[in-house]
């Protein structure tokens, strides 16, 4: 028995397995300061919550506020179930005008208000990350040009440019398409709008880079300028292209609510949070306050946890933010 | 024919000032397999010669005369495809830090495999063998899971050991490496230095070393060229260099040396600094600090004198081998 336990003991040690990506994630900073932050961790599970939500909201929603057959207008401006006099059971948070399902429909703008969001910035981070990068590594001329480009779409302010352009665009194509086509035209618009955000930040820390050995190197390698930009440098901008990335999905939503609510974004057959919050403003005074104050909160809350994380991200990936 | 010829080498970088002149009239040769050492004080220009064999210089510099012949093709006139071809390929570098001249975001083994599909084609698989095989030439320890860990998993020596591994990537034919130990401790240089001497002889690589050290230099090089704002003041064997310096800025160098103090007193300095660049003085750069000046050190820039097999940039020359001769004869 012996014997057998020492040969056992004498083998060389058997190669540790490499760690799994979660095992490696488990021993990272980011790990680290997320189990010990509250304020994040609460804001991740209500982000969380809400992207389940958006993802589901077929499944959950008890009916389908774009099937007109589902809705029924003698149940219109139906408050909360939890009013006694008035409340119907099968509506917990209520009817708004035209007698949708409060709970149904902000489950679905939630969803509409979400996409819009990441898609306009996915937009924004391809063209502003690429501008950047060209912008950042050839400097000089090239460099001016494109940053004067930025500097002129900045001082249209974003709302100016969406209403302009939406505006025109319904006044010429009409609602009918309009309404079609409302989805994609707020993520072009949001998307083109603020695309020089990106291009900023990520031209700052490309400067910053490109002037390390690394990249040096690359070059004595014999890569390509096209390989060292974005393997080698846009992989070590990825910090704060994550932490304006969260804040500007806030942003996004934030345009787009504000567009709907001045009836340029989705139209009222597809509410967005903005849209719906608009159609229940006409109510308030009637007595209808929930039509605009329930979705208003959940736009608050959804904006401010995206906000909050992306407090958190930077104080992570900001080293000389270390609060000690 | 020689590897490597440079001729009448100028950089220049246009500042708004005007031009300052980084490098003038620089001429050298290397063959195949030979160690050449480049020496001179920070600021003489010994890293920008590095940067301008590969045509690297950066903007607003340039090289503004001269040829680098590699092979007989001027490097200094190449497209950037056929430059992309060298670099890298032919010709690789080796830089001062390890920490910075790895890509923190990669791990070693994209770096590597990387670098061997930009110049072959190649199979991932087959690139990463080559690889393997590179980081166990440079003696790093189970290379099969260090291949896919990050930089920061690795100390300063291992990482330097990395760069080296990453510079013979391609079997090039030269490797330039500019102070390649600076930055590790003292045990873990030697044992680096070493390496890379090994290294090349084996797969019969020229070696341009660029060092402040001419301790490192007369132990690894067999030619040497000591560089003095921008101008190269002397050059020749190595062996001839060291034990006979022509040149009073050399002969400075060598009496700097700890080694050559005597216990107690003070280390024997050069006095003064290097000129900057833009306020060279006429004649020879040098004249302001060298304890021999005369009338034409300040008037005329001094040609190249031969003494031995060495080349040497001074007036003086004559007349201080006379002078030493003197003193031994008495």
């Amino acid at each position: 028995m012996t014997t057998e336990n020492q040969t056992s003991a004498n083998k060389m040690p058997v190669p540790e397995k490499a760690p799994s990506a979660w095992e490696r994630f488990k021993e990272t900073h980011v790990w680290h300061s997320f189990i010990k932050d509250r304020v994040a961790q609460i804001s991740l599970t209500i982000f969380m919550g809400y992207v389940i939500m958006a993802l589901f909201a077929p499944a959950i929603a008890p009916f389908d506020p774009y099937d007109p057959t589902q809705i029924d207008i003698m149940n219109s401006e139906l408050p909360p179930s939890w009013d006694e006099e008035m409340g119907d059971e099968q509506f917990w948070l209520g009817t708004d005008a035209q007698g949708r399902d409060l709970w149904s429909t902000i489950l679905y703008g939630t969803r509409i208000s979400l996409t819009i969001g990441i898609c306009a910035v996915l937009l924004q981070a391809t063209i502003g990350i690429i501008i950047g990068l060209i912008a950042g590594y050839r400097g000089g001329r090239v460099d001016n040009i494109l940053m004067r480009f930025a500097d002129v779409q900045l001082s249209f302010s974003t709302m100016m440019v969406a209403i302009v352009v939406l505006a025109v665009f319904q006044a010429s194509f009409g609602t009918e398409l309009y309404q079609d086509l409302a989805r994609i035209m707020l993520v072009l618009v949001i998307g083109i709008a603020e695309w020089p955000q990106y291009a900023r930040t990520i031209r700052a820390s490309v400067l910053a880079e490109k002037k390390k050995e690394y990249v040096d190197a690359a070059r004595v390698m014999g890569l390509g300028q096209m390989r060292i930009m974005f393997r080698h440098i846009l992989p070590n901008t990825l910090s704060p292209i994550l932490v304006i990335s969260t804040v500007q999905v806030a942003n996004a939503i934030i345009s787009e609510a504000s567009l709907s609510f001045l009836g340029l974004g989705m139209p009222v057959s597809q509410p967005s949070l903005g849209s719906l919050i608009s159609s229940g403003f006409e109510y308030i005074f009637s007595g209808a306050w929930w039509i605009t104050v329930i979705p208003g909160i959940v736009l608050v809350v959804l904006v401010l946890v995206m906000n909050l994380l992306g407090d958190w991200l930077r104080d992570v990936l900001n080293p000389k933010l270390y609060k000690g | 024919m020689p590897l490597l010829e440079v001729k009448n080498l100028e950089v220049s970088f246009g500042l708004r000032s005007g031009e300052v002149k980084a490098l003038r009239n620089i001429n050298f040769t290397l063959d195949r397999g030979e160690r050449l050492g480049l020496v001179g004080e920070s600021g003489a220009g010994k890293s920008v010669l590095g940067f301008s064999i590969l045509n690297l210089i950066s903007k607003p510099g340039r090289i503004s005369g001269g040829e680098i012949l590699f092979e007989g093709k001027n490097l200094a006139d190449m497209s950037p495809e056929e430059l992309r071809d060298v670099r890298g390929n032919r010709i690789s570098m080796i830089f001062q830090d390890p920490m910075m001249t790895l890509n923190p975001v990669l791990t070693i083994g994209q770096q590597m495999i990387e670098c061997l599909q930009a110049h072959r084609k190649i199979s991932k698989e087959n690139a990463r063998t080559i690889a393997i095989q590179k980081l166990q030439q440079v003696q790093i320890p189970s290379p099969e899971t260090r291949i896919d860990q990050y930089p920061y998993e690795l100390s300063g020596g291992m990482r330097q050991r990395v760069v080296i591994a990453i510079g013979l990537l391609m079997d090039p034919d030269i490797i330039i490496a500019d102070e390649p130990t600076t930055a590790l401790d003292v045990t873990i240089q030697a044992e680096i230095m070493e390496l890379m001497v090994e290294l090349c002889e084996r797969n019969n690589v020229a070696l341009i070393l660029i060092t402040h050290d001419l301790g490192v230099v007369s132990q690894v090089t067999q030619k040497a060229i000591v560089m003095y704002a921008g101008r190269i003041i002397e050059q020749g064997p190595t062996r001839e260099i060291i034990n006979d310096a022509q040149h009073p800025y050399t002969q400075g160098l060598m009496n700097a040396l700890p080694q050559m103090a005597i216990p107690g007193q003070r280390l024997n300095q050069i006095r003064g600094a290097m000129p900057s660049l833009q306020k060279i003085p006429t004649g020879c750069a040098f004249n302001p600090r060298c304890d021999y000046v005369r009338d034409a050190c300040t008037q005329q820039l001094p040609g190249y004198t031969a003494s031995g097999n060495c080349q040497v940039a001074c007036h003086m020359v004559a007349e201080l081998k006379q002078a030493e001769q003197a003193s031994e004869g008495a």
